[in-house]
């Protein structure tokens, strides 16, 4: 059997099934489609970059070393190779050929005509502290931007200012009222920046480039530093007054047509991001979330669900505008929050997920979440640059038996209606190919599948599958590059236990995740949870042994054994349960889980929990109650939030201080490990989580209560009898099911036993 | 291009001068060979026009003075003396336009003082009539309009008295009709009551008249200044406040674009500001400043307290203009100095490659009136070029084929009804506004022009500026900086009240008129003039009446005071004393404003006629009441001797670019000199339509030299071409532009001597100082461009010197022969 984790770490692949069904009606069967989540710049220090493109030529080609042709497997034509491949023979294959690269990258000869572009977009509606520790983050961004990478910066409040950073006689910007829509045309003509009201040179006297053009705006870090630092440190806070009683004027969405538009006019379809750093929510203007009455507050989910919110549509609507035009243009947005309640994150999601933007929420600039977060996009690889892809294509294509149903991951269409191109629609569907704005190492897009065969005919017994995944990206040194990662897999017909045993659980359980959310995005949660469980069913009905109408019969192997329970916790999850969250923290979590890959995913699915005590090494438990006990220290990693949790006798000792006394080291190390262990995991997630501390009893510990399965609930003695024994760990407040009663149900449903 | 000469119509400018202060007494002496020994006529009893009697120092003529109180009443009212004049015998001389205007000849004991300054300086106020006919049909029949022309805030030459101010807040007013007490007014009831001399009203004295509050101890009622004075100022007192006083404020609006840049006018305008920054009024350090430059977009400069760097803030959001930020941009002069200076010092640097063709002007106003019209002030305009982005954008419409034509008044109208709405916004705001234009290309004068005339501003236009021209440069900047240095009265109000049975029935002049008789004046300048038609409505028992302007406004320096200004005539019933005592500068002057309104209202065809009817329906009036001929023929043209200058002021008027029929006059220098005709103080208004023309080359030998009277003008000639000489050298001015006339056959040394810089000679010296004078003596902040004419020089030119020349034919324009003979044919017809 494949080790699934291999091949990831090869090919940045996961696939639900690694064995595919040969018919239609077999793959409808296996009720979880055939998809891949897929990590287009998955890290490999082996991968040698390759200098020139050669279509499609790549493992599993058939070749005829000696008529120096090969054959296409996707198209079926006959190519002759490149003359750099004359020597080519059976010992000396180029490195694409070689069945360990299915995996390459290749270096296009035409470069990327213009450096990365970073420009800026920064709320000034803060208080002193909040935005001096902004103005510092994007001063010291500035020593980790390339020098010749471009930047701009537009500042907003009560109204969007645009400054002109190749301006010598003073600082200078361009002023747009809050309140007003700005057609892209207009915010062309009022920078400037076309060429209709000025006058002929002079013959003989050429057009002073500073004057107009985008170089006005975006100039090489190195260019502009100097005076960019200078208008950053000098940066004050909106002057526009406020009222004890309303919120300050904030016009985040002019600020931000104003950014797309300049962009959109000076560098189409070129790597760009957009960075916003937003203090509150817009109040002024397009894009409005709130009213700047503080009477009036911020929208709930309850409201969304009543359907009572003012702006919420219109503001909604008008990002998505803004998100398909950046997005068609190659540009990503980003969206720093600094801020205690919400931003209008809801909103404006369709910004950084139709573009793969980050998204980093804080309760202030001025927090490490913040500031670290935000400087770690600007990681470097060993090579020192960037490790950052802009402006990218995927494209997928397959072997004619397997059609494209769609992606689901943060990307758009980029239209291509070709022949692998299926009836299914799964996520962002009719194209096989979507363009996905930015594109870091962590990027994960799900790709769903479906098998097509001539009149519903099953295939021959050990045919193959292609599947060819082509990243076209903009590299941060300029290069033009080109991923590309084929991957094959066997048919297998109707009933043949290889397709099950193919079958990759954790995989499995993030591509429906993902479905789930994206389904939860369009309807109603209920509907989606019904939907999530009627497909469980049929997966453990299709999969498990049992005896019909007998629960106690039923047994999973080991390769779906863990699903139901990813299933009970997705169920459970943030991102399906929105009522403890704000809308803009749900749109948050959504849009994380978009974008990481399986084992971040299920990381956020169900979290993972250490416990440390005495004399034992740290071990993984239970995500259940019963894991919480008095002398016990918990580490419960939910991607989000990271935090240690000292059972009441171990908190009853530190509050002693214990740990301080002589004698008492290995109580010193107890608290100190799982501290350790926590910074291991901040290492390299992103956002970086929040960190919490706290004991058993206290209200922070409430994080780790919501997170744990409810095997004991201040039910349980009542509905459920008291079969875990009460006292055995700590009863949680709630009137969720636990696993063990969502497991009897399963069983019962999936035997097709009467429920009771 | 830019480089040429100002676009000279075949036809030309015009304009002339004379007045000035003691030029009369100069020319008294016999030095001329032009005229025939002359016999002063014997009514000249008064000083010099234009010696402003009232406040002249000691050494004026005190025997004028003692004259005059002589008439004012001790000796009795003496009778007006009719001299008739024959027009066609008696050619026009420039000199009788320096004389003082007929005497005011109040009855005795009208006046309760005996202060030589109880009566209206005409300097400040003068009326077309100076004793007023009793009924309105005898005005009928007279034909002669009956009109004031007030100055009420003519600036003070050196040596000039200022008007005396009542600083004790004492203002005692009519009860009724609320007129100012003043040397008119009768005490009754032993001193403890006042008439009205205007409605009988018996009024009670204020309890603290009589008090000397400076000295806290009883005062003498005899020696309060506006019982002595006919122009006088009152400190008001809070009452007379809407609001506080509000600083002064300066909203300058700097049209950057290409060829404002390019033209220099940028770099000129700039160093004025800066070189003027301590001129600005600025007492009590409160006056407020913000630039604002603007093309097609607005660029606001934020200087905030403590810095000395501005911040540049550009919208370009022209349809809908709003401030960029809520502070720094109208900034304290003196806490913004070091920031101010250093933007002056580098505007024309940062728009030095500007390319951008285009005008925003209307927003760039909208933009400036946002910024203050919280206080009110002055927004100065600097364009370079016809507005056509967002409000008030304007089409060229100068169409060469209705030049000339019953269609073109309409070119002298607003063409956006932008520029009356928002000049009424802005008087509302206590906002004037002025206009420096500066194109080569049409600019549309016309309609800009709205903004200073409904908000009390000013018009100043500099066709095709070039400041790579010396004389462009300095002249801009020379009126520039007198704008900005001269003391403005804010938050004006006017409003004329006469004696029962007068009626103030028309307004002209540079003001909003609001609810029927107050005139609004946002900021009152110095040295306008303002016109107002009076009407008789009830027959005028009372021996004299009483004219009473007062403005009300603050001065820059946040005080609240009230000008008043008293004017008592004496009745008649008399058409040959309404004859005899007819002023015909105030005359021409009144109908020059009302020919520029009637062009506006109907066709400029319709106002040359009225003028020219006018003219024709006096001397008939003349004729038939005032000779033997009466309704029969004459043989000649008679005229009273006082107006017998007003046919050639009249044949003026009627040949300045303002109205002249022509098909050649471009609409912009047109809407200008209207806008001139429609505000200069007689002053200026009369050399404008009449031009002063001197010889040099054979002048007097004291000319051009500084006696104890000041510089010693040359005797003007009549405006006609036979007193040009081949070999000679004259001077044509009227007070916007002088000419050097050389002869074609002037010796080269004249004209080597003429030529400027000032050379080492005595007589370029000469010429120069009277060049100086010329452009120092009148009121008023115009420095006339001076152009070198030489006879066989440069076509259009010529013809615009020569064009002063008011007597001479010019194309379909008569001389001041056909034009007399034309009144005398009318006449009879
Ligand atoms: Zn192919
Ligand atoms: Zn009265």
């Amino acid at each position: 059997m494949l080790n699934f984790e291999d091949v990831e770490e090869r090919d940045g692949v996961r696939l639900s099934w690694n064995v595919w069904p040969s018919s239609r009606i077999d793959a409808t069967r296996t009720v979880v489609p055939i998809s891949a989540l897929y990590t287009p710049l998955k890290q490999r220090e082996d991968l040698p970059p390759r200098p020139i493109r050669t279509r499609h030529l790549q493992t599993a080609v058939q070749i005829d070393i000696r008529g120096k042709l090969w054959i296409c497997p996707f198209c079926l034509s006959r190519n002759a190779f490149p003359p750099h491949y004359k020597d080519i023979s059976n010992t000396n294959l180029p490195a694409e050929l070689l069945p360990k690269y299915t995996t390459i990258e290749y270096t296009l000869s035409r470069p990327a005509q213009v450096p990365p572009i970073f420009l800026f977009v920064v709320d000034t509606c803060l208080d002193e502290e909040d935005l001096k520790a902004l103005r510092d983050a994007l001063v010291v961004s500035l020593s980790l931007i390339p020098p010749y990478a471009l930047v701009g910066l537009i500042t907003f409040g009560t109204m969007t200012q645009v400054h002109e950073l190749g301006y010598a006689e003073c600082s200078k910007s361009y002023v747009f009222r809050g309140g007003k829509e700005y057609a892209p045309k207009q915010i062309q003509d009022m920078l400037g920046l076309s060429a209709t009201t000025r006058a002929a040179p002079r013959p003989g006297q050429p057009m002073p480039q500073q004057t107009f053009g985008a170089a006005r705006f975006l100039l090489p870090v190195q260019q502009c530093e100097f005076q960019l630092t200078g208008i950053l440190e000098a940066l004050a806070r909106d002057p526009w007054p406020v009222a004890n009683d309303k919120r300050a004027l904030r016009c985040t969405g002019v600020a931000l047509s104003v950014a797309v538009g300049l962009l959109e006019t000076t560098f189409p379809n070129t790597g760009a991001r957009i960075m916003l750093f937003a203090g509150g929510p817009a109040t002024e203007g397009p894009g409005m979330v709130v009213s700047n009455e503080l009477k009036e507050p911020i929208r709930s989910h309850h409201d969304i669900e009543r359907d009572s919110v003012k702006h919420f549509k219109r503001a909604a609507k008008f990002y998505e505008g803004l998100a398909k035009r950046a997005s068609n243009n190659g540009h990503a947005v980003d969206l720093f929050a600094g801020c205690l309640d919400q931003v209008g994150l809801l909103e404006m999601k369709s910004l950084p997920n139709s573009t793969n933007g980050v998204i980093v929420l804080s309760d202030s600039f001025a927090t490490s979440i913040f500031k670290q977060s935000f400087l770690r996009i600007f990681n470097k690889d060993d090579q020192d640059f960037l490790q950052m892809g802009f402006n990218a294509t995927l494209d997928v294509q397959t072997t004619k038996e397997l059609k494209v149903s769609g992606l689901i991951g943060h990307a758009i269409s980029a239209g291509k209606k070709s022949a692998c191109v299926g009836e299914t629609e799964i996520g962002i569907g009719q194209t096989s190919a979507w363009k996905m704005n930015s594109i870091t190492p962590r990027t994960s897009a799900a790709v769903y599948f479906e098998v097509v065969t001539p009149a519903g005919q099953a295939l021959q017994p050990g045919s193959r599958g292609l599947i060819q995944f082509v990243t076209h990206y903009q590299h941060s040194s300029g290069q033009q590059r080109l991923r590309v990662t084929t991957i094959a897999r066997n048919f297998a017909e109707a009933g043949s236990p290889n397709i099950a045993s193919s079958f990759d659980q954790e995989a499995a359980a993030v591509l429906m995740a993902r479905i789930a959310v994206f389904k939860a995005e369009i309807d109603d949660s209920p509907d989606v949870l019904r939907w999530l469980d009627r497909m469980l069913i049929r997966l453990c009905q299709k999969f498990a042994d049992y005896r019909k109408e007998d629960p106690a019969s039923f047994r999973l192997t080991d390769n779906f054994s863990i699903y139901p329970q990813f299933m009970f916790h997705l169920r459970r999850s943030q991102f399906l349960q929105v009522f403890n969250n704000s809308p803009d923290e749900t749109a948050f979590y959504r849009h994380i889980l978009n974008e990481e890959d399986v084992n971040n995913s299920l990381i956020m699915i169900q979290p993972t929990l250490m416990s440390y005590t005495f004399d034992v090494p740290p071990q993984p438990v239970l995500l259940d109650s019963v894991s919480i006990k008095p002398d016990v220290i918990l580490l419960l990693d939910t991607f989000f939030h990271i935090l240690i949790f000292h059972g009441e006798t171990v908190a009853q000792w530190r509050k002693a201080g214990y740990q301080e006394q002589e004698g008492y080291e290995n109580f010193k190390e107890l608290l100190e490990t799982p501290v350790a262990d926590a910074q291991d995991l901040l290492v390299d997630r992103f956002p970086i989580p929040r960190y919490i501390v706290c004991d058993q009893g206290g209200s922070q510990a409430r994080f780790l209560l919501s997170k744990l399965n409810p095997s004991t609930t201040h039910m349980s003695a009542t509905m459920y009898g008291s079969a875990q024994g009460a006292g055995a760990g700590q009863a949680i407040f709630t009137d969720d099911v636990s696993l063990q009663v969502f497991m009897e149900h399963l069983k019962r449903l999936a035997v097709g036993a009467q429920t009771n | 291009t830019p480089q040429q000469h100002p676009t000279v119509p075949t036809g030309q400018l015009f304009t002339p001068g004379l007045a000035a202060d003691q030029q009369f007494a100069m020319q008294q002496q016999p030095q001329a060979q032009y005229y025939a020994p002359q016999q002063e006529p014997q009514y000249i009893n008064a000083p010099g026009f234009g010696q402003e009697p009232v406040y002249n120092p000691p050494s004026a003529p005190v025997n004028a003075l003692a004259d005059q109180f002589g008439q004012m009443g001790v000796g009795g009212q003496k009778p007006y003396q009719l001299l008739t004049t024959n027009l066609l015998t008696s050619p026009p001389d420039p000199r009788e336009l320096s004389r003082p205007p007929p005497e005011m000849r109040l009855p005795p004991n009208s006046c309760i003082t005996n202060s030589p300054f109880a009566n209206a300086d005409p300097s400040y106020q003068r009326s077309t009539l100076n004793a007023i006919p009793t009924t309105s049909s005898l005005l009928s029949k007279s034909k002669l309009p009956l009109g004031l022309v007030i100055t009420p805030y003519r600036s003070l030459n050196e040596g000039e008295q200022p008007v005396p101010v009542v600083t004790d807040t004492v203002i005692a007013r009519c009860r009724r009709c609320r007129t100012y007490i003043n040397p008119y007014v009768q005490f009754i009831d032993g001193g403890n009551r006042w008439r009205c001399c205007m409605c009988n009203m018996s009024n009670e004295v204020p309890q603290l008249f009589d008090w000397d509050q400076a000295r806290n101890q009883p005062g003498d009622r005899w020696s309060r200044e506006e019982l002595n004075h006919s122009v006088v100022e009152f400190v008001a007192p809070t009452e007379y406040m809407v609001r506080p006083p509000q600083p002064p404020v300066y909203v300058i609006l700097i049209d950057v674009s290409h060829i404002a840049v390019q033209s220099g006018m940028v770099a000129t305008a700039t160093r004025t500001i800066l070189e003027n920054l301590d001129r600005i009024p600025n007492e009590d350090e409160r006056t407020k400043i913000a630039i604002i430059a603007y093309d097609v977009a607005l660029y606001f400069f934020s200087m905030p307290p403590g810095n000395t760097e501005s911040t540049m803030l550009v919208v370009s959001d022209t349809d809908d203009v709003f401030l960029p930020k809520p502070t720094d941009l109208l900034v304290n002069l003196v806490e913004a100095r070091a920031s101010l200076e250093a933007l002056l010092g580098r505007i024309n640097d940062m728009f030095q490659d500007n390319h951008t063709v285009g005008s925003a002007l209307g927003p760039a106003l909208q933009a400036g009136f946002k910024l203050m019209a919280p206080i009110g002030g002055k927004i100065m305009v600097l364009s370079a070029s016809l507005p056509n982005i967002g409000a008030g954008a304007l089409k060229n419409r100068e169409d060469p084929k209705i030049l000339g034509t019953s269609k073109e008044s309409g070119l002298l109208q607003a063409a956006s009804p932008f520029y009356k709405t928002f000049a009424i916004e802005c008087s509302r705001a206590q906002v004037s506004v002025d206009m420096f234009l500066f194109s080569a290309a049409y600019q549309d004068v016309a309609s800009l022009a709205c903004l200073p005339h409904y908000t009390s501003g000013q018009t100043y236009f500099y066709p095709a500026f070039n400041a790579a021209r010396s004389e462009d440069a300095i002249k801009f900047a020379h009126e520039f900086g007198e704008v900005l240095a001269m003391p403005i009265m804010l938050e004006g109000v006017i409003r004329v009240r006469a004696s029962k049975g007068l009626r103030m029935a028309s307004f002209h002049g540079n003001f909003f008129v609001r609810s029927t008789d107050l005139l609004a004046m946002p900021a009152v300048p110095q040295d306008q003039s303002y016109a107002i038609e009076v009407q008789i409505e009830d027959t005028i028992t009372a021996p004299f009446v009483v004219f009473q302007t007062a403005v009300l406004h603050t001065t820059c320096y946040g005080e609240r005071r009230i000008r008043v200004i008293t004017h008592a005539l004496p009745t008649t019933s008399s058409l040959s004393e309404l004859f005899a005592s007819a002023d015909q500068v105030a005359m021409a002057t009144l109908l020059a404003n009302k020919a520029v309104e009637r062009s506006l209202t109907h066709k400029l065809e319709d106002s040359r006629d009225a003028v020219f009817q006018k003219m024709v329906d006096i001397l008939g009036s003349y004729k038939s009441s005032m000779t033997a001929a009466g309704a029969g023929a004459s043989a000649q043209l008679a005229i009273s001797d006082n107006l017998k200058m007003l046919p050639v002021l009249v044949l003026g008027l009627l040949k300045n670019v303002g109205i002249r029929q022509s098909a050649q006059i471009p609409p912009d220098l047109r809407a200008y000199a209207q806008a001139l005709l429609s505000s200069l103080p007689s002053q200026s208004l009369i050399p404008y339509i009449h031009p002063t023309f001197y010889s040099l080359h054979n002048m007097a030998p004291e000319a051009g030299t500084v006696s104890e009277n000041g510089v010693v003008l040359p005797i003007p000639l009549p405006l006609t071409s036979e007193r040009l000489e081949r070999h000679g050298l004259f001077l044509i001015e009227d007070g916007q532009t002088i000419f050097l006339w050389i002869g074609r056959d002037a010796v080269p040394q004249l004209v080597q001597d003429t030529t400027l810089p000032v050379l080492d000679n005595p007589f370029s010296q000469r010429v120069n100082t009277i060049v100086q004078k010329i452009r120092e003596m009148r009121r008023g902040v115009y420095y006339p461009h001076l152009y070198v004419v030489k006879e066989d020089g440069e076509p259009p030119l010529r013809l615009w010197a020569l064009s002063c020349l008011i007597q001479d034919r010019a194309d379909v324009l008569p001389s001041y022969q056909q034009f007399i003979t034309q009144l005398k044919d009318k006449r009879e017809s």
